[in-house]
């Protein structure tokens, strides 16, 4: 694996302010303005026992998350559209190692994003747990971004430039609500609900508040979010070889 | 120094004598046109070798095909006497692509260091940029660079890899004059380390400056093969056209072959059209010989002029490869 390049290439998608500033704002105003809302009070969700706040502060790491890692398919989409990874192939780097780069670099920068929200909600709106808690939040909800680095690459690699955009925005909108990121699903209809235990957003969702509460079957999660994401590494690949067989 | 350094940790004992390119029966279909015919070239160690042809005449594709980068539909491309991805990886090949860009959001030096970041023995980076003669521009953004620093940029990242080979395509294009020869300039000193550069042009004067050998290639095909000198000399010769009086056509029809410089010439009833490689001196001798030529125009062969020759095999002047 050529780490070095995995490395910059990571670096480098952090250091991309403009970007980060998108993937950090939204989901950040929404969790000074839901955390506030919920926080004051100091209500407890009832089924886990959580405070509200700890539920929206997951909720909305999870959203930021899932936003950093998959706007990362506008890097490949403007890179394949620019020539980039045709300069790229004049190098040792694989096909793959490109694709693997991406999905590091959108697990940094969604990493970076979970622990930058949690943090504001722990600083400005005083959310209170153990370290170790937060600590198996963070890791599930990162964990639970998987799936969405590759959708990210998958994206990428089907996506033209110009198409890039909507789609973009039908997926992140879609996984957001389905996924009880934004609202609470248990203001949905019951048919929504049954939709939503489909997608990942969902279970990456679940995935933090198991974290947050330290207790909870977190296999199930886990073994939803593995098989998305091997289907998705076997469409990335499909893709991958098809467009190297066409050359 | 830099180079035998990394010659010797790269280069196994089957290839040392293996040539750096070798093209076999190679053909490219994109659907129902055929990009590239059946070529097989040979570019030894050391050479500098233009690639010359109008747009479309498939050498792009040739380059594409001999990287590795596209399938051939028949035949093979081998470079250093192996598969070209083995090459690649083992960092003997630089190139600079059509259509491959740099991001523009990057410095020059931060491009660069990425791309080196690929390789496994890469050059510092100054060192990169220093060759391309752009280490002022080290800090500058690829955005705002202009097109001939865009191209010195790219160069620099062809050549992070400290490889034996590298291949150009079109890599004065959005140069001015001045950029151009002092890009050229700067290959010198690359090739006088004994590497093997391949460049697609379509510029004669560029080729004819720095190659020591001219591949013409014209609808897919290989048309010329040969030193500059040959090869410019299907180029510089002229056409002469002239009419005269019904007369005395049959006995100017008898002197022309008599001309200095003559090297073909057609006659449509009282019109002759003469190719030479000396139009002054075939002048000075027609006046004198037909005096009553008239209407005399005299036309230089432009590039365009060798290739349609060349492509159509209507004048087989450089037969080493036709």
């Amino acid at each position: 694996m050529p780490y070095r390049y995995i490395l910059l290439e990571s670096l480098r998608q952090l250091r991309n302010v403009r970007s980060l500033a998108f993937t950090f704002v939204i989901p950040l105003v929404m969790l000074l303005i839901f955390g506030s809302l919920y926080g004051s009070s100091g209500q407890q969700e009832q089924r886990s026992g959580l405070p509200w706040l700890i539920v929206t502060t997951v909720q909305m790491a999870s959203y930021g998350g899932m936003l950093a890692a998959l706007s990362q398919a506008f890097a490949i989409t403007t890179e394949r559209s620019i020539g980039w990874n045709r300069q790229l192939r004049i190098t040792p780097l694989s096909g793959v190692g490109y694709l693997v780069s991406k999905v590091a670099a959108a697990l940094v920068v969604a990493l970076c994003t979970i622990i930058v929200l949690c943090a504001v909600s722990i600083v400005v709106l005083g959310a209170r747990m153990d370290a170790l808690h937060w600590f198996t939040a963070i890791l599930g909800i990162w964990i639970g971004v998987i799936p969405f680095a590759l959708i990210a690459v998958a994206l990428g690699q089907y996506a033209r430039p110009s198409f890039a955009q909507p789609l973009f925005t039908v997926v992140f909108l879609g996984m957001a609500i389905l996924g009880g990121l934004w609202i609470p699903l248990e203001v949905m209809p019951t048919w929504v609900i049954s939709i939503a235990q489909t997608v990942p957003s969902y279970w990456l969702n679940k995935l933090g508040q198991i974290g947050a509460n330290g207790a909870g079957n977190a296999l199930l999660p886990i073994v939803i979010l593995a098989a998305w994401t091997a289907a998705l590494a076997a469409l990335i690949t499909w893709r991958y070889r098809r467009d190297a067989a066409r050359a | 120094m830099q180079s035998w350094r990394g010659e010797t940790a790269r280069t196994d004992a089957g290839s040392m004598t293996a040539p750096a390119i070798r093209l076999t029966g190679l053909s490219k279909d994109f659907g129902p046109v055929h990009a590239v015919v059946d070529v097989d070239l040979q570019i030894d160690r050391g050479e500098v070798v233009a690639l010359l042809g109008p747009n479309g005449a498939g050498k792009s594709t040739t380059i594409d095909l001999a990287l590795g980068l596209s399938h051939p539909t028949a035949g093979t491309a081998q470079l250093f006497g192996g598969d070209p991805r083995a090459a690649i990886v083992d960092g003997r090949v630089g190139a600079m692509l059509q259509g491959g860009a740099l991001l523009p959001d990057l410095t020059v030096a931060q491009t660069v260091a990425l791309v080196a970041s690929a390789h496994r023995a890469p050059l510092p980076v100054e060192n990169a940029l220093e060759r391309a003669g752009i280490l002022d521009l080290a800090a500058r953004r690829v955005s705002k660079l202009s097109g001939g620093q865009l191209q010195r940029a790219r160069f620099a990242v062809a050549v992070v890899s400290d490889p034996q080979l590298l291949i150009l395509d079109e890599p004065t294009a959005a140069m001015d004059v001045e950029s151009r020869r002092d890009f050229w300039l700067s290959m010198r000193q690359f090739t006088a380390e004994g590497r093997t550069v391949v460049f697609a042009t379509h510029y004669l004067d560029e080729a004819d400056f720095f190659a020591d050998r001219i591949v013409i290639l014209g609808a897919g095909r290989v048309v010329a093969d040969g030193t500059p000198a040959e090869v410019k000399s299907v180029v510089s010769g002229r056409t002469i056209r002239f009419e005269v009086d019904s007369g005395d056509a049959d006995a100017a029809a008898a002197m022309i072959p008599r001309l200095p410089g003559i090297r073909s010439h057609d006659r449509r009833t009282d019109r002759f059209t003469l190719v030479t490689d000396d139009s002054d001196r075939t002048l000075r001798a027609l006046l004198t010989a037909v005096p009553s030529a008239r209407d005399i125009e005299i036309t230089a062969h432009s590039m365009d002029d060798a290739f349609l020759a060349l492509t159509a095999e209507a004048v087989p002047l450089l037969t080493k490869a036709v």
